[in-house]
């Protein structure tokens, strides 16, 4: 290598463009359903078990590729505790995407989702893209709240809906890489291409796998649980 | 250096240079050096700031080298903001800072560092400690920058050799592009996709540019909540660039491709002959040619017009005599006059060339005219960056140096600017040079020249060859390699022939017509020339090169590009601003009535950045904490490691004690710890109130029997709400005349220091105070603890923090008007409620009282009506600011003062 070395421009349709944009997504819900550990997985691919609750608004970036376009997330973790809720809520207006979070585990934060909805009804910009979020859908043990109760909750908000599990990695980067493709195709910012895997708000590829049934992962090999990404999303 | 020692050389007596900082002032796109100082001197009401700034005239500053250009006095008007600025916070740049006051708004940045963090935090102590100071409108504090004004305001300018108008501001001119170009340029988004983010950004930009001033109240804070800055993303692309660039070997290989390279000087002649004999010589065809002409078109058209008949003929010569086994694909064609190249690609790699662009430089007459100079053709084959350059340099055997000298006009002005940022020949992987560069053979006669070429003793002879000599001595071509010429020289024959030049000026033969190349896994595979061809009186010159491109993997690239983004994510995170907090929950216990309580609680920097934290504004809140709270420093920067402590101090006085006890507030706030550029941190206070007589309303006090502490909570706030008595059975007394605390006190002066001298004027001791106020809080004393002057300050503190005074607000202005007519006072205070009526009437019974005894207490009733005018009579809160003036207090003493000389029975 000379020192005449310079960059040497890309020029291929196939790679990401030469510039990207920022969306900012905000998890709200309540107090432990696992809002974190959800940021945690998506963005360093970790998982710690030890639950130390937040107590202000923490972000981190995170870079993904739809159809090609690379997008800048930062995502905005919140105090889920009743007492900041007055605080917090003054974050929700500059977000274009909410991950509204509840835990499959615990049915007081499933039910306090109205609430959560109201206030981003009330707060947050009246375009933003929302997502209802079933977290710790591998504890099957206790389990109170079914995928189909999610779902009619999520259709009846018309919000698309994943159930994941931070803890076994499933289902985190597709809720992310929906939302971004949600969030980009609402704003018209790119039309949907004919193979988006993003249908109705749902990814095609993950929304049929049912956890519940019977679906065991050994807890050492999170990526078996992953599903193929289609071409269209990825994260890097 | 530290520049607060010359500094202080220029100070008065008296005065200290407390912190400075070498900074750049911003005057447009210009920077000038400056030195920025934080200048303290005592006065009588406590330390007073004055901001200074110098013209420099060399670094590092000595005393006699700085000259006073600024002065600002630290008043309320004075503010510093560390402008938040995007597209700089690389680490390591400049600090931007704003800092205004006086009319003047100054942009100052400073270098990244402790230094100017410790100054910063200086200045901010310095507005601190102004802003807990009396009003400035009562004493004169500024009298001192007086002397540094006039220096500045009469210094002849044009002395200064830094003013903006001398030599400095062209300097400056030329220093840094300012940071709006930096914004600029960070908001090129270049698709109309990103309105959303452009919007976004344009928020942010007004959020970062309003100046507000720091610290000087609770609610001057320049940031807000809810402001997510991030950078704008274009800023990271040339990083991404610049580390796959790094990255390069594991996402490419080298794969080896021919290339074809070939010169020829045509004498202006058509092109009659074939030149394959040329082109397609060899047994397999190359992947790329680059074939350059010289003397193309010798016709003065193409001279001053540069418009040539002979172009066409001959570009579809070469495109005929090129190898007939591939197909290939004219990449670029660029004539200058004479000058003509042409790139050939075959076709199957014309989707991996990009970037293609052309360029000429003329060295003729003027430096301009294209008879001599240079083109060339630029362009990426794969991963590898191609620049290809034909030039015709000066002629004539002695003109050497004129040759040089093209050649580093070629190089120094040739540049391509499809790329960013623009790019000259020497900053290309590969660069092939043909031409005529014109060297000769030097200091051999033409016989000898001839022997040697008829016994092919090149060698020998190209130890004559100027070219050789001159790259030997890297004059000229530095860094280019040639191959070993093993052909007889190409210049000059009688043009149709292979004879050497028979005309008169009898030409020594030299080696004119060249190739050569430079780069990285370039070799030459074979060097000749074409005596075949005979039209020109030169001969030409072709090289086979083998070169090894970098060709993309594009799985790897991939992944590579994905590993890229990936780690620039991770950095990002890292390097975001993160602090750990000691305590995020104080509980303060049993807070009382004038008694403050203090917890601190330590932050520390955990993040790998140094980091600026501030207490900022809940939203539609105009202070960052309730008015009980106090927080220091509300602001402040920390290094990396380094940690500080923040005292939070509860303080429960007049002010608040009311809505306290009414149960209007409560001891609780969330404070948000805001990091610039980072997270926000909540901070819970919450503290128990001990209710007190103290800021309670007379009514309430009226309807409690007992002593405050033992009335339930849910009943107080009851009772401070107007319903009184309801269904406690205990309750069921009728309501005290006045509230038995004012009795109590009044009563034990009455008792104990009617001939008490400066009762009222001295004041009692703290403690002894405070030991009353519980006793009035707890119990139903029968002595009142304590020397006399504490009883009296106890009892005009009671007034004072009275939420409605004794004659309540509504009455204020009619009493001042009336102040001067004892019947009208009376019959207002026919009005007022009765128990405010009863303490009223009390009060002034005791002030009537105690001037019987004015010779043992040497009470003067002027004074008296004075303190207790201020008390009994206040305007309404919001209102207080334009009422305290001498006038309504003198009218206030005469109201009390028309109670105390006549008498009085409501």
């Amino acid at each position: 290598m000379n020192s005449n070395h310079r960059m040497v421009g890309r020029r291929r349709s196939s790679e990401a463009k030469q510039y990207d944009m920022l969306l900012r997504v905000l998890l709200i819900g309540d107090s432990g359903v696992g809002k974190t550990c959800i940021l945690y997985r998506f963005v360093e691919d970790d998982f710690t078990m030890s639950h130390i609750s937040t107590i202000g608004i923490d972000f981190k970036l995170k870079t993904v590729e739809v159809n090609g376009k690379r997008i800048r997330v930062q995502i905005w973790d919140t105090a889920g505790q009743e007492r900041y809720e007055t605080i917090t809520k003054q974050y929700y207006r500059r977000a274009q995407g909410v991950l509204l979070v509840y835990d499959v585990t615990s049915e007081k934060s499933f039910t306090n989702i109205s609430k959560w909805a109201n206030d981003v009804d009330e707060y947050a910009p009246e375009d933003v893209e929302r997502m209802l979020i079933a977290n710790k859908s591998d504890d099957r043990d206790w389990r109170v709240i079914s995928k189909q109760q999610g779902q009619k909750l999520a259709d009846l908000y018309r919000m698309s809906f994943f159930e994941t599990s931070a803890y076994r990695n499933v289902n985190i980067k597709e809720a992310f890489l929906a939302l971004t493709n949600n969030i980009i195709r609402r704003q018209g910012i790119i039309p949907a291409p004919d193979n988006s895997c993003v249908k109705d708000g749902k990814c095609i590829h993950d929304l049929d796998m049912d956890l519940t049934a019977g679906d065991v992962t050994p807890l050492t090999d999170t990526e078996e649980t992953k599903t193929g990404a289609c071409s269209a999303c990825s994260v890097v | 250096m530290d520049p607060s020692g010359p500094v202080q050389q220029l100070l008065s007596q008296g005065e200290k240079c407390v912190s400075a900082a070498d900074a750049y002032l911003v005057q447009g796109r210009a920077r000038v050096s400056r030195v920025a100082a934080l200048v303290e001197t005592e006065t009588a009401f406590g330390p007073n700031f004055g901001f200074f700034m110098f013209g420099t005239k060399r670094m590092p500053v000595q005393g006699s080298d700085l000259t006073l250009v600024t002065v600002i006095p630290v008043k309320e008007d004075f503010a510093v903001e560390v402008i938040d600025d995007p597209s700089q916070d690389l680490l390591g740049s400049d600090v931007p800072v704003k800092v205004c006051g006086s009319g003047q708004v100054l942009t100052l940045n400073l270098p990244f560092g402790s230094k100017s963090g410790n100054f910063l935090t200086a200045l901010r102590r310095a507005i601190s400690i102004y802003t807990s100071q009396p009003p400035a409108e009562v004493f004169q504090p500024f009298a001192w920058l007086e002397k540094y004004e006039l220096m500045t305001a009469t210094a002849d300018r044009s002395d200064w050799p830094w003013s903006g108008t001398g030599l400095d501001a062209m300097a400056a001119e030329i220093v840094t592009e300012g940071f709006e170009d930096n914004f600029a340029d960070s908001l090129s988004f270049d698709d109309a996709a990103s309105l959303a983010s452009q919007q976004d950004l344009g928020d942010s930009e007004a959020d970062g540019s309003g100046l507000e001033p720091v610290n000087v109240s609770r609610g001057g804070s320049a940031s807000t909540m809810g402001s997510m800055m991030a950078n704008p993303p274009s800023v990271r692309e040339p990083i991404v660039k610049m580390y796959m660039l790094k990255e390069e070997a594991k996402y490419t290989h080298l794969k080896t491709f021919r290339i074809f390279a070939g010169t020829w000087n045509v004498n202006g002649q058509p092109a009659t002959e074939s030149l394959k004999a040329w082109l397609a010589k060899d047994s397999t065809p190359p992947d790329l040619y680059a074939v350059g002409f010289q003397e193309l078109d010798l016709s003065k058209e193409a001279f001053v017009f540069n418009d040539s008949a002979r172009e066409e003929e001959w570009v579809k010569a070469v495109t005929h005599g090129l190898h007939p086994e591939a197909s290939y694909r004219r990449v670029r064609l660029i004539r200058l006059v004479g000058m003509m190249l042409l790139v050939f690609v075959r076709s199957e790699h014309n989707k991996f060339l990009s970037q293609i662009e052309a360029q000429t430089v003329g060295t003729g007459i003027m430096g301009k005219m294209g008879n001599k100079g240079g083109v060339a053709i630029r362009f990426d084959f794969h991963n590898t960056s191609f620049c290809i350059v034909n030039s015709h340099l000066a002629a004539h055997t002695e003109h050497y140096e004129r040759r040089n000298q093209d050649y580093s006009d070629i190089c120094a002005r040739m540049q391509f600017n499809l790329t960013q940022p623009p790019l000259t020949i020497h900053k290309h992987n590969v660069v092939l040079w043909v031409g005529d560069l014109n060297y000769r053979l030097s200091d051999i006669e033409i016989s000898e020249v001839k022997a040697l070429i008829e016994k092919e003793m090149f060698w020998a002879l190209m130890e004559h060859d100027q070219l050789k000599r001159q790259m030997n001595e890297r004059s000229v071509f530095k860094d280019f390699k040639e191959a070993s010429v093993n052909f007889i020289p190409t210049y000059k024959y009688d043009p149709g022939t292979d004879d050497w030049d028979t005309s008169e000026k009898c030409r020594v033969p030299a080696w004119c017509d060249r190739v050569l190349c430079k780069g990285d896994s370039v070799s030459a595979v074979e060097y000749r020339s074409h005596r075949e061809l005979k039209l020109s009186d030169h001969k030409p010159v072709s090289c086979l090169f083998d070169i090894g491109v970098k060709v993309i993997d594009e799985d790897n690239y991939k992944r590579v590009f994905e590993e890229v983004i990936r780690k620039l994510d991770k950095l990002e995170n890292e390097f975001l601003p993160s602090v750990s907090l000691s305590c995020v929950d104080l509980k303060f216990e049993r807070i009382k009535f004038l008694e403050p309580q203090k917890k601190t609680i330590s932050i520390t920097n955990t993040g790998q950045v140094p980091c600026q934290f501030e207490f900022i504004c809940k939203l539609d809140e105009k202070e960052y904490c309730k008015p009980w709270l106090n927080v220091q420093p509300s602001l402040g920067f920390i290094m990396p490691g380094d940690s500080y402590p923040i005292e939070l101090e509860i303080y429960v006085d007049k002010n608040t004690a009311g809505r306290l006890n009414s149960g209007e507030d409560s001891l609780e706030d969330i404070l948000v710890l805001h990091l610039d550029g980072g997270k926000d941190y909540f901070v819970t206070v919450q503290g128990d109130f001990i209710p007190s007589c103290f800021g309670s309303s007379i009514e309430a006090l009226c309807n409690m029997r007992g002593p405050i502490r033992e009335v339930p909570v849910a009943r107080l706030v009851d009772l401070e709400a107007g319903s009184p008595s309801e269904t406690s059975p205990e309750d069921s007394f009728s309501t005290l005349p006045i509230p038995k605390e004012i009795w109590l006190l009044v009563d034990h002066l009455y008792k104990h220091a009617l001939c008490q001298e400066d009762l009222f004027q001295q004041p009692g001791l703290h403690s002894e105070i405070e030991e009353i106020r519980d006793c009035l809080d707890t119990g139903m004393p029968d002595t009142i603890p304590g020397q006399p002057h504490s009883v009296a300050e106890c009892l005009l503190m009671f007034l004072d923090s009275l939420p409605e005074p004794v004659v309540p607000h509504q009455y204020y202005q009619s009493c001042l008007d009336s102040c001067t007519r004892f019947e009208l006072c009376e019959q207002l205070m026919s009005q007022v409620p009765e128990h405010h009526r009863n303490v009223f009437k009390y009060l002034t019974a005791f002030l009537r009282e105690l001037l019987k005894y004015q010779d043992d207490n040497k009470r003067d009733p002027k004074m008296l009506a004075m303190i207790f005018g201020g008390l009994l009579l206040k305007p309404k809160p919001d209102e207080a600011k334009r009422q305290n003036n001498q006038q309504t207090a003198r009218r206030r003493a005469t109201f009390i003062y028309q109670f105390q000389v006549n008498p009085y029975d409501g």
